[in-house]
């Protein structure tokens, strides 16, 4: 009987302290924002901190959690976890076909309501790069950066070899051929193509250089006719330099079994003099001790159907789910990463060509590759975004195993075109 | 009495059929919330195309998903290096694990549990560990095995050991034989170790020593442990993943595509989730008749 009484009197008090710890909860009523970006950039820890600090300075019922992950298993995630319940807020992404299609499957939310308010994006950056992430005149994404690339060299090798760098892409052999002559054992451009998206960048660049921006467009987005689609000579004409920069012995053997990351390491020990690196590149290249490198545009190719001054560039930034709970808000959130301070902030603390470019020239000590991505991209005349985020996912697939396929020879570049064909047909039938 | 010990009799018989019921009950709901019901939904699915961006918006295509499957290429690509991997882990895994588990117990005298343990450890590793550990060995920039080969007067493949399509298959079931043929060894060798010693008492005196002892003795008597490896071998061998998919992503050009990473390509890359479910489909075939095999075997054993 005791027993009992003891019993049901800690019932009470369990009963009595669970209200009254749900009442203390409820009177401190905190939301909470999760933020997903992708792991590995320098300074971003501080730069989240920053931020929640700074947002609870506006909006102190708000905390801010950031999640991140890497880059390749991003991809898969945040498609899976924006079909659950517990995904995030605002999250990271490529803006391109990537983003669009999360925007058609109702994904993610439509943003444009929150342009104008107090604080939204909309004061922030211009309204052309708000349309990168347009799909059918409405915003779905807040863009806080862009990623450019560049060939990125040792000066001292150059001077002390007296090698030029290359304004055009029989230059650009000539130097691969020079560099073997210097000694055999030097990669003049380490490739690391083992995750198939290091050519991709590379044969993007070349379809431009080679086809024209102009001639690419209805084939990446299948609007050309059956009868056209990816037709157009120039795309074998595009890999077939792929197979001459091999030829030239730009690469190392095996690239399809090299890691990108080993390659941005033998560029920063200096083993290998050049490389076609991400503006992300020239924070990692100084972390592992190398910041006297210098850089180069692609070169272009003379008789290509698009001009030199044509860049690539992925704008970035963070979309909102459309199944957050707090829509306001999040936007919200998205858009104050863009504010002036924050803008600054992110290109101080994690490298970034901010899209907010207002206080730019506050700086302090800005390093030169910063200063060069920043001036080069404004200087540029147009630019294209990379093939995997651009096409559509079957026809991006193909493309990435073509570059495999090309490298290993086990293709040839017409065969890899007819193959692209192909699924670029299947892929518009099911369109 | 007897009316009364009838009465007890069925009510603890009832009794215990309530307790049964019970007692299963967590089992049945966590079996139907995480089996039956993804099982279901995948059948359901390979029937309908959508995508993971998509999933209001399925299109009835009765069977065409599985039409599709036996017209795909790389699905039999999949399918063929499946088998590969059954093959060569049955005989590197298995073989080798029989070889080493005889040796352990009646080859050497000192040292068994050292060996035994050293043998078996990879086994405790996660594959993905593993697997980073092997693909800096392979590297064929800074990796070790380059090196060796090299050493000794031999040409590295010029694709890489994963960069070579002809070979990359073969790489990675090594590494996955470093891994499990621990396992198979201590299974093997508690097998062994059952086998009575009269018998190769009884078998020496008839001039059965060494080899010959091992092929007619210990082999057959151990006959029903080795089907039970066979079966954990093939049953891992249809359901690998991590392996291939941190080494190569089923590349290059698809040459390692196993049946686990098509599946994930066609879901999550290529946004084909139906004809995901489809292949996910043949998969659980394949593994259930496996797995009933695997049954059948073990009652045996």
């Amino acid at each position: 009987m005791n027993f009992l009484k003891f019993i049901t009197k800690k019932i009470y008090l369990f009963i009595f302290s669970f209200f009254l710890s749900f009442g203390f909860i409820t009177t401190s009523y905190a939301i909470d924002i999760t933020i997903w970006d992708l792991s590995g950039r320098n300074g971003q820890d501080e730069f989240y901190d920053n931020l929640n600090k700074e947002y609870k300075k506006i909006n102190p019922d708000v905390n801010i959690i950031l999640q991140t992950f890497e880059n390749e298993a991003y991809k898969t995630q945040i498609q899976v976890a924006l079909n659950g319940n517990d995904g995030p807020d605002v999250f990271f992404n490529w803006f391109g076909e990537d983003s669009a299609r999360l925007a058609r499957a109702g994904l993610a939310l439509d943003i444009t309501p929150y342009a104008n308010v107090e604080g939204g994006y909309g004061n922030y950056i211009s309204e052309g790069l708000s349309n990168t992430t347009a799909v059918n005149g409405k915003i779905y994404g807040v863009p806080n950066t862009s990623v450019s690339k560049y060939f990125h060299y040792d000066p001292a090798f150059f001077e002390a070899n007296s090698l030029a760098v290359p304004k055009t892409f029989d230059d650009l052999l000539n130097l691969c051929r020079d560099i073997r002559a210097i000694d055999s054992s030097i990669v003049p451009w380490p490739l690391g193509n083992s995750e198939r998206w290091k050519l991709n960048h590379v044969i993007t660049m070349l379809n431009q250089r080679v086809v024209g921006e102009e001639n690419t467009a209805a084939d990446y987005n299948l609007s050309a006719s059956e009868d056209e689609l990816f037709t157009n000579p120039a795309y074998v004409e595009a890999w077939q330099k792929v197979v001459d920069l091999q030829d030239a012995g730009c690469f190392q053997d095996a690239p399809n079994a090299t890691h990108p990351d080993l390659t941005r390491s033998m560029f920063a020990s200096q083993i290998s003099p050049m490389i076609y690196c991400g503006t992300w590149c020239g924070g990692i290249f100084d972390s592992e001790g190398f910041s006297d490198f210098s850089y180069f545009r692609f070169p272009e190719v003379v008789g290509g159907a698009g001009a030199g001054t044509v860049g690539f560039l992925v704008p970035s930034g963070m979309m909102v789910s459309a199944k957050t709970a707090h829509p306001e808000i999040a936007a919200h959130v998205a858009s104050f990463m863009v504010s002036d301070d924050m803008a600054l902030q992110a290109a101080e603390l994690m490298g970034f060509m901010p899209s907010n470019p207002t206080k730019i020239g506050e700086m302090s000590n800005p390093t030169h590759w910063f200063n060069f991505y920043v001036n080069d991209i404004a200087d540029k005349t147009g630019h294209v975004n990379v093939l995997d985020v651009l096409l559509e996912a079957n026809v991006s697939n193909a493309y990435l195993d073509m570059g495999t396929e090309i490298l290993n020879r086990t293709k040839t570049p017409q065969e890899a075109m007819d193959f692209i064909r192909q699924v670029a047909l299947e892929a518009k039938a099911a369109m | 009495m007897n009316k009364n010990n009838t009465q007890i009799n069925s009510f603890s018989l009832s009794n215990d059929k309530v307790s049964v019921t019970i007692l299963l009950v967590p089992a049945l709901i966590f079996c139907t919330i995480f089996i039956f019901i993804p099982a279901i939904g995948t059948i359901v699915g390979s029937f309908y195309s959508y995508s993971l961006t998509s999933m209001n918006n399925w299109k009835w295509v009765g069977f065409g998903n599985y039409v599709k499957a036996t017209q795909d290429e790389y699905f039999w690509v999949a399918l063929k290096n499946n088998f590969i991997i059954v093959f060569a882990s049955i005989v590197l895994q298995v073989g080798v694990g029989t070889i080493l588990a005889a040796i352990l117990d009646r080859g050497i005298k000192y040292g068994r549990v050292i060996f035994r343990t050293i043998i078996f450890t990879p086994m405790v590793i996660s594959s993905v560990a593993v697997s980073l550990i092997w693909l800096i060995i392979y590297d064929p920039n800074v990796g070790i095995l380059n090196a060796i080969v090299k050493s000794i007067g031999l040409s590295t493949p010029s694709k890489g050991w994963l960069g070579d399509p002809n070979i990359s298959i073969w790489m990675i079931m090594i590494t996955a034989a470093w891994q499990n043929t621990g396992f198979m060894m201590v299974l093997i060798l508690a097998g062994l170790q059952g086998v009575s010693k009269e018998v190769y008492d009884a078998a020496e005196i008839d001039g059965a020593t060494g080899v010959k002892a091992f092929w007619y003795i210990t082999l057959p008597m151990i006959r029903n442990v080795l089907i039970v490896a066979i079966l954990i071998t093939t049953i891992g061998a249809f359901k690998v993943f991590e392996f291939i998919f941190v080494f190569t992503q089923g590349g290059p050009s698809n040459a390692t595509q196993v049946l686990g990473t098509y599946i994930y390509l066609q879901a999550f890359n290529l946004l084909h989730m139906g004809y995901a479910n489809a292949l996910s489909v043949i998969l659980l075939i394949i593994a259930l008749f496996l797995g009933w095999l695997q049954l059948k075997s073990s009652r045996k054993a």
